[in-house]
């Protein structure tokens, strides 16, 4: 408990949890401002729709979350990198085994904080995007009748919860990239690598990269009204897995990265 | 283990490689409780090497530890709950203050009362600065913070490697003043460094590594006192005429050793009668071209930093030997 705190305590005064979110919120709120505010201005009217249809509840919510997942993941990986891979540019990782520290322990408990970090992160910024859809909305002149429908509501926190689960197995990822690496930079550079490699992949392997973590992170949010998000690059994956199986595996892809660099931080040699 | 009751850290045939590279190769280190044990060597000698060991950073290759009376091996992590240690380099979170390094810190590892924190900081004196952040901290700063970081938990065995690094004299004073005073506690202090001197003005006891191998160790005193030495440098012709002349001076159990070559024999007497040694050479018309002087110590030291105190060219003097004229330092070169 006290290394979860003090670990959760880290990543609060953390300058580089505040930037992610502030770049993911500063986006999607001038995103959803600005498409309102030109709703009207479009030249013609299939394009006005579509720029309206954007703000206008409860769709908007789907497009909230869908934006919050997809490059949430990226900036996941790189959030995750940084916090796993800065234990070892910086040394604490050091200190603290040489204090006695149970390296498992520690490592595990870094990564939940950080996945708590990431819900904080998820609630805020939908939060943010929610009354950015609606101040889009009124821009628009769009109503905002929506936004109470029951059904969506409803359906939210299930929603926001597979969402954070999708987003903190991305954030594993990048997570053990980085301890494996042993550094800040090496991490997210491989991580973000990976992140992107994965969607090219699919145009040659879509039968092997469905199963690979990125894509089973996206086809686990597909809901049946909405198509899936497909990262940052953008759907027409084909290929997808159905989302419970899809769900399921995103369960393996988190574990088994949180062993792998467990296994691997208990084994290292810290001779750096 | 034998022989490793009432030790404070004890290692046996302590061997470490990197690669093919032989770090520790059979390292045997006595350290007994409650005293300031130096732990000297040159640079690469594997003084880093052996922290890393005795505090589970890096697994031994063979050889055993034992930490306060008890075999450290892998997994017995919780016996560094009763150590502190400072390796290599401090290590901080650079967006962190001082105040705030400390306390995340010491949520691993061994429990820390609060109250120890700002105690820690009025010791190595960073009390104004506790609030500022790490990164704008000097080197000499971070290893202020990184000493107290290696006295959170009050250890009872406290490892320091080079922990003089980046200190001005004012901290390596107030560093040597804390060090005796935990050794007068009770607590068992085991510094490293590559300088004797450093080591001389606090130490009781001393190990010399060399090559991951221990090749001297015992008490400072013992070391100083009983190992003067005294080398002279004669024609290669005139080596066995000049032992023969020298060996009466010699300690009675010690035998003159020599380089033939060279020329060059040392002496086994205090350090004070390097006169004698060329008077009785120049009675049997035997003359030096090079006279040294010195503790064993310090000879042995400078040959394994490179002052290469036998065979040298006068390069004994103003090689980082002691500075504070103490008796025991004599020198003189005559060329
Ligand atoms: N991480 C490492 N990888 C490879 N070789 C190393 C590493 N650390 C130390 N060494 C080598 O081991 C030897 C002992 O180094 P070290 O213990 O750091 O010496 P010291 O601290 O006495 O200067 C040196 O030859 C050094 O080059
Ligand atoms: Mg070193």
């Amino acid at each position: 408990m006290r290394l979860f705190v003090s670990g959760l305590r880290k990543l609060v005064r953390r300058p580089a949890s505040w930037v992610t979110l502030g770049l993911l919120v500063g986006l999607l709120v001038l995103i959803l401002i600005a498409v309102g505010g030109t709703a009207s201005d479009r030249v013609n009217a299939t394009r006005e729709a579509a720029a309206k249809d954007l703000v206008t509840f409860p769709g908007a919510y789907s497009r909230v979350l869908q934006f919050i997942t997809g490059l949430g993941g990226l900036f996941a990986v790189i959030y995750g990198a940084a916090i796993a891979g800065s234990e070892w540019s910086w040394g604490t990782l050091k200190s603290s085994v040489a204090r006695g520290e149970s390296r498992v322990r520690y490592i595990l408990i870094s990564y939940v904080s950080v996945a708590v970090m990431i819900g904080f992160g998820l609630l805020i910024t939908f939060a943010a995007g929610v009354i950015a859809a609606t101040v889009g909305a009124h821009l628009a002149n769009v109503s905002t009748s929506g936004l109470g429908d029951t059904a969506t509501l409803g359906g939210l926190p299930e929603r926001l919860l597979k969402g954070w689960f999708a987003i903190v197995e991305e954030g594993a990822l990048g997570f053990t990239i980085a301890t494996l690496a042993r550094s800040q930079l090496a991490g997210i550079g491989v991580g973000i690598a990976f992140y992107f490699g994965e969607s090219f992949a699919t145009i040659f392997l879509p039968d092997i990269v469905r199963y690979l973590p990125f894509s089973v992170a996206n086809a686990a949010l597909a809901t049946t009204s909405s198509g899936t998000g497909g990262g940052v690059l953008g759907g027409g994956v084909t290929d997808v897995l159905p989302p419970d199986q899809a769900l399921l595996l995103v369960g393996v892809w988190l574990v088994g990265a949180l062993v792998v660099a467990a296994l691997f931080a208990d084994r290292a040699e810290i001779a750096g | 283990m034998s022989g490793t009751a009432g030790l404070a850290l004890a290692t046996r045939g302590l061997r470490k490689n990197y690669g093919s590279r032989h770090a520790l190769d059979g390292l045997n280190l006595s350290v007994p409780m409650g005293v300031v044990y130096g732990f000297l060597g040159p640079n690469g000698a594997g003084k880093t090497t052996t922290m890393r060991v005795l505090t589970g950073l890096v697994r031994p290759d063979g050889g055993t530890v034992e930490v306060l009376g008890k075999p450290f091996k892998r997994g017995d992590r919780h016996r560094l709950f009763d150590v502190g240690a400072l390796v290599e380099s401090p290590t901080f979170y650079p967006y962190l203050s001082a105040r705030a390094n400390l306390r995340e810190l010491a949520a691993s590892g061994a429990p820390v009362p609060s109250k120890r924190i700002e105690e820690l900081l009025d010791l190595v004196g960073l009390c104004d600065r506790a609030n500022d952040k790490v990164q704008g901290y000097s080197m000499g700063m971070k290893q202020r913070l990184g000493i107290a970081a290696a006295l959170l938990s009050d250890p009872k065995l406290l490892l320091l490697d080079e922990p003089a690094n980046g200190l001005d004299p004012a901290g390596i004073v107030a560093m040597r003043d804390t060090l005796r005073a935990l050794a007068a506690q009770g607590k068992t202090v085991f510094i490293s460094s590559h300088l004797l001197a450093e080591v001389q003005v606090m130490a009781d006891v001393v190990g010399i590594i060399a090559a991951g191998k221990l090749v001297r160790e015992g008490p400072l005193k013992e070391l100083l006192s009983m190992q003067g030495v005294v080398k002279v440098r004669v024609r290669p012709n005139l080596v066995d005429a000049a032992i023969k002349t020298l060996q009466p001076l010699a300690a009675a159990d010690r035998l003159i050793e020599s380089d033939r070559e060279e020329g060059w024999l040392a002496v086994h007497v205090s350090a004070d009668r390097a006169e004698d040694v060329n008077q009785q050479l120049a009675g049997a018309g035997i003359f030096a071209s090079g006279l040294e002087s010195g503790t064993d110590l310090e000879m042995l030291f400078l040959e394994l930093t490179g002052g290469q105190a036998v065979g040298g060219e006068g390069t004994f003097v103003g090689l980082g030997a002691p500075t504070n004229g103490s008796a025991t330092t004599g020198k003189e070169t005559a060329a």
